[in-house]
């Protein structure tokens, strides 16, 4: 069966059918949580309460995008509700352009990025570098350059222009880049 | 427009954005040539590159026992 059979007999209350949905994209789900609020136990209940609200409305599921793009939209739709709890500890995106830009390149950028799974600290530089990001950006940089969605998706999960989106991703790479050059100082 | 006129600063605020998009435009054309020449620009979309890779493969193993507890929670279990 495809995933549009697939999804029809789910549709009809097929038990089997609805777990092969979920077991196709438990993993995705589960590290796109953790992506957005870095932490493992809080990505687990997102992607508990994702799947929940996809059984429970994937009768309005009307197949004009992809399963995985509605998916995405529900889980960053909890990924924010979650995120903004901590909404102090965020920088503001809007600080002048020029402060995502530097032209000191002291930073040690020798390390190889397959390593980083052996790397705690590496692992403690990216996590603090994007925990300072507001979710907003956090999600256009995650769902766009990480998970390789087209900007069009992107935009049509964030309810977002092409330009904004574009916006958004430019400075949140322009963010992080600099947020890891001043850790590599270090 | 002329490649020549294209400065550092101008790259780097474009250089994001060419990132993994199609590159044929006539400013993005100058922006490549202009990375060629330019190794503050190239070290910059470098670091941009890799800061993208590093988030990628930072991915955190599915424990079979948070699939159970899912499947438990949607009433799925096998």
């Amino acid at each position: 069966m495809n995933e549009e059979e697939i999804i029809a007999s789910a549709k009809t209350g097929d038990r089997k059918a609805m777990a092969l949905l979920v077991k196709s994209y438990e993993k995705t789900i589960y590290n796109f949580a953790f992506k957005i609020c870095r932490d493992p136990e809080r990505a687990e209940n997102i992607m508990q309460e994702t799947f929940l609200s996809m059984v429970k409305s994937l009768n309005q599921f009307d197949g004009n995008s992809k399963l995985s793009t509605w998916l995405y939209r529900i889980v960053a739709n909890h990924c924010l509700m979650e995120v903004r709890k901590n909404k102090h500890q965020f920088v503001s995106t809007d600080d002048n352009e020029d402060g995502f830009y530097e032209n000191n390149f002291a930073g040690d950028w020798n390390l190889e990025p397959q390593n980083i799974l052996e790397n705690n600290e590496l692992k403690k530089i990216l996590d603090d570098a994007i925990t300072k990001l507001s979710p907003d950006y956090r999600i256009v940089f995650l769902l766009r350059d990480v998970q390789g969605l087209s900007t069009e998706e992107t935009g049509e999960i964030t309810e977002l222009s092409v330009p904004a989106v574009k916006s958004r991703l430019h400075r949140a790479r322009a963010f992080l880049r600099k947020e890891l050059n001043e850790a590599f100082k270090r | 427009m002329n490649e020549n006129n294209v400065t550092c600063k101008e790259v780097m605020s474009h250089i994001c954005d060419s990132l993994g998009e199609e590159l044929d435009s006539p400013k993005c054309v100058a922006i490549k040539n202009h990375l060629d020449e330019c190794p503050d620009c190239r070290q910059y979309f470098n670091s941009v590159e890799k800061t993208i890779e590093f988030y990628k493969l930072y991915n955190l193993e599915f424990n079979p026992d948070a699939h159970n507890r899912l499947m438990n929670i949607l009433g799925l279990e096998d």
